[in-house]
């Protein structure tokens, strides 16, 4: 199991900074997905740690040891794709097998293993077939297999998840666990898509534009996103501006009741946020600590369950709803919320959608 | 139209646009459909046909004694004995195999070689790709004549050499044209073809992306491995198609060995022209033996380099 450092890691291309002083560490046997919008680098870090590009500073270490001078076919970081899966003149064992072929692995053991690969992936006798001939799903299964047979230090993950339907999505994702439980290798990938890194990931690393937002456990970035944007990313859009004083923040739409154990900032200006699955409505009766009023902007029939669009104060605000709630637009409800729920962060991140004029 | 036809009367929607127009019975309509394609295309099949398989057909007459305009009505193999008991027609049919068989050889690798270069992007990339591919649309003929220009003892590079005093006299200029190694019309054969080849190969490579490389990289394989595994086999049935082409035309091929080639030994091409030009029509027959000996033998060339390859590939 290898320890992946990535440190003060950055490319240029030209004018362009594709990745800005990225530091970042895998412990060993971890899966961590690279995030982000497409653009935002985590690509171009993958390759640099694949070392199919030289980083223009910074290093990447694995086990303590720079690899900037070991070419990528020594480098023992295999990279499966997303696209562009299997080689189209080969066998489906020829495929799986390659690794083995170039290091002239004798033919013998490479058959066994082949056999023992296609088994862990859940494939066993489809050795002869040719690529074409497997459906999406299996390709990108037998590209796994061909990964992990030459028993890799890094193994790195290209939007492993997409181009898959819901069901082969649970099931790939239920066949890395596996392999990942069997095999211990420590994994990178690389995803556009929150759900595919939370689903998949022991910690997340989110990038925008090059630069790294935050890193940590997929949890962290629901509870404690470190700003606007992140929060934004993770399907949060609702903010609201305030000023804290001790356990109360003062806001255009009323008083908040936090939780102070949940907040790191200091007194003064704040920026509230609630994650719409932490919103309740609630009636008269119901005696939820934080009650706010807002108006229903629409009211969005999403199968099994609303999605409710709000108006707190002139900011917008989404949470969810049961399928029965028959809120017409216009109409005025109570938001309801425990001061654990509510998240603080800096309210200068963005300056544009404010709650307090 | 023909699928509604073949599937007869079937229930369910029909998309029929004018139903009031009286329609042709199914059989009719499905003739109508098949014929169609050949109907269209019989003039240009029929110019063809008439001109060159007749004129084909005609030569191959001749070839075996039918040639009815010197009073030769007799059918006789005496032609084709005659000429393969010849050695002046062996030594050209090895001459024409040899020069086939090295410019198909030295122009499919030469072309795989630059096109891996070219594929790349660097300074000047762009406009080194428009030089390469410059010689595609020159005849062959001027081509021939450019290189009788630039490399016999009394041409440019030879009075360039001899003005820098690299060699003495022009007339120290290696021979090259009309030499009986044949170099110039080597040459001149792959000016021509390397870049027939390379825009094929490059524009396969330019389809196949960097991606398959890069897995193979990663999988562990050197640069020469990921060659011969992953991009030879993708690239082969390009390389494959077009050295076909390559040697079915460098076998045929007329006016390059003419110009530049010696008169003996020539490339059968030449050696069946010399004959059919003779004075002496009584020689016709021979050349036509010859021409159909030429076409029989690159075809059956032809034949056995493709199952080669297509065994090699797999």
């Amino acid at each position: 199991m290898t320890h992946v450092k990535l440190d003060h890691l950055s490319k240029r291309f030209g004018p362009v900074v594709a990745v800005d002083d990225l530091g970042l560490v895998v412990e060993p046997g971890e899966m961590m997905a690279l995030l982000g919008p497409s653009g935002c680098g985590k690509t171009t870090t993958l390759r640099m740690i694949a070392g199919l590009i030289e980083p223009t500073s910074g290093d990447v270490l694995f086990d303590g040891r720079s690899m900037l001078a070991v070419p990528t076919e020594r480098r023992g970081a295999v990279m499966v794709f997303q696209k562009h899966l299997l080689f189209p003149t080969m066998t489906v064992a020829g495929n799986v097998g390659f690794g083995l072929r170039m290091q002239r692995v004798p033919k013998a053991e490479i058959d066994r293993r082949v056999a023992e690969m296609l088994e862990l992936v859940r494939l066993p006798g489809v050795g002869n077939r040719r690529a074409h001939e497997l459906s999406g799903g299996q390709q990108q299964r037998i590209a796994l297999a061909r990964a992990l047979i030459v028993r890799p230090r890094v193994l790195l993950l290209d939007e492993p998840l997409a181009n898959l339907d819901a069901n082969l999505r649970i099931e790939m994702r239920e066949l890395i666990r596996t392999v990942r439980m069997e095999t211990g290798i420590t994994s990178i990938f690389v995803t556009h898509d929150q759900e595919e890194a939370v689903m998949l990931a022991d910690r997340v690393a989110l990038m925008f534009s090059g630069t790294l937002q935050q890193f940590g456990r997929p949890a962290e970035f629901y509870e404690r996103p470190r700003s606007v944007e992140i929060a934004r990313f993770f399907r949060n859009p609702n903010t609201i501006d305030g000023v804290r004083s001790g356990s109360r923040v003062t806001t255009a739409a009323g008083e908040f009741v936090i939780d102070p154990a949940r907040a790191e900032l200091a007194e003064g200006p704040v920026r509230i946020t609630i994650r719409p699955e932490d919103i309740e409505i609630v009636g008269p009766a119901n005696g939820a600590v934080n009650r706010v009023p807002a108006t229903v902007l629409s009211n969005i029939y999403m199968g099994t369950r609303r999605e409710l669009i709000v108006s707190l104060a002139g900011a917008e605000w989404h949470l969810q709803a049961p399928v029965d709630a028959a809120f017409g637009e216009g109409e005025t409800v109570t938001l309801g919320f425990a001061p654990e729920k509510i998240w603080l962060l800096k309210p200068d991140a963005d300056g544009r959608e404010t709650g307090v004029q | 139209m023909t699928t509604s036809a073949d599937l007869g009367p079937s229930p369910g929607p029909q998309v029929v646009p004018a139903r009031s127009l009286p329609r042709p019975q199914p059989t009719v309509r499905r003739l109508a459909g098949h014929l169609r394609i050949p109907l269209m295309l019989s003039p240009s099949v029929l110019l063809v046909v008439v001109l060159f398989g007749g004129g084909m057909l005609v030569g191959i007459g001749q070839s075996f004694g039918y040639f009815p305009t010197i009073g030769l009505e007799e059918w006789t193999f005496e032609h084709y004995a005659n000429v393969l008991s010849d050695p002046a027609f062996l030594r050209s049919l090895w001459v024409t195999f040899r020069i086939a068989f090295i410019v198909t050889a030295l122009s499919s690798v030469i072309a795989v070689g630059l096109a891996l270069i070219l594929r790349e992007t660097f300074a000047g990339s762009r406009i080194t790709k428009f030089i390469f591919q410059i010689p595609l649309p020159v005849p062959h003929l001027v081509a021939a004549s450019g290189f009788v220009l630039l490399i016999t003892q009394s041409g440019i590079i030879a009075r360039v050499a001899a003005g820098f005093g690299l060699i003495d006299r022009p007339s120290d200029f290696p021979i090259l044209v009309f030499d009986q190694a044949g170099v110039a019309i080597t040459l001149t054969f792959l000016w021509k073809e390397v870049p027939f080849i390379g825009v094929v190969v490059l524009a396969v490579l330019q389809s196949i992306g960097p991606h398959y490389e890069e897995i193979a990289r990663t999988l562990g394989a050197t640069a020469w491995q990921r060659f011969v595994h992953v991009l030879l086999p993708l690239i082969m049935p390009g390389v494959i198609s077009t050295s076909i082409i390559v040697f079915a035309f460098t076998f045929a091929n007329y006016e390059i060995p003419l110009l530049l080639g010696v008169r003996s030994p020539t490339t059968l091409p030449v050696l069946a022209f010399y004959r059919y030009q003779d004075p002496d029509l009584g020689l016709r027959p021979e050349a036509m033996a010859i021409s159909v000996i030429l076409a029989i033998v690159s075809v059956a060339l032809l034949f056995v380099y493709r199952r080669l390859a297509r065994y090699a590939v797999q």
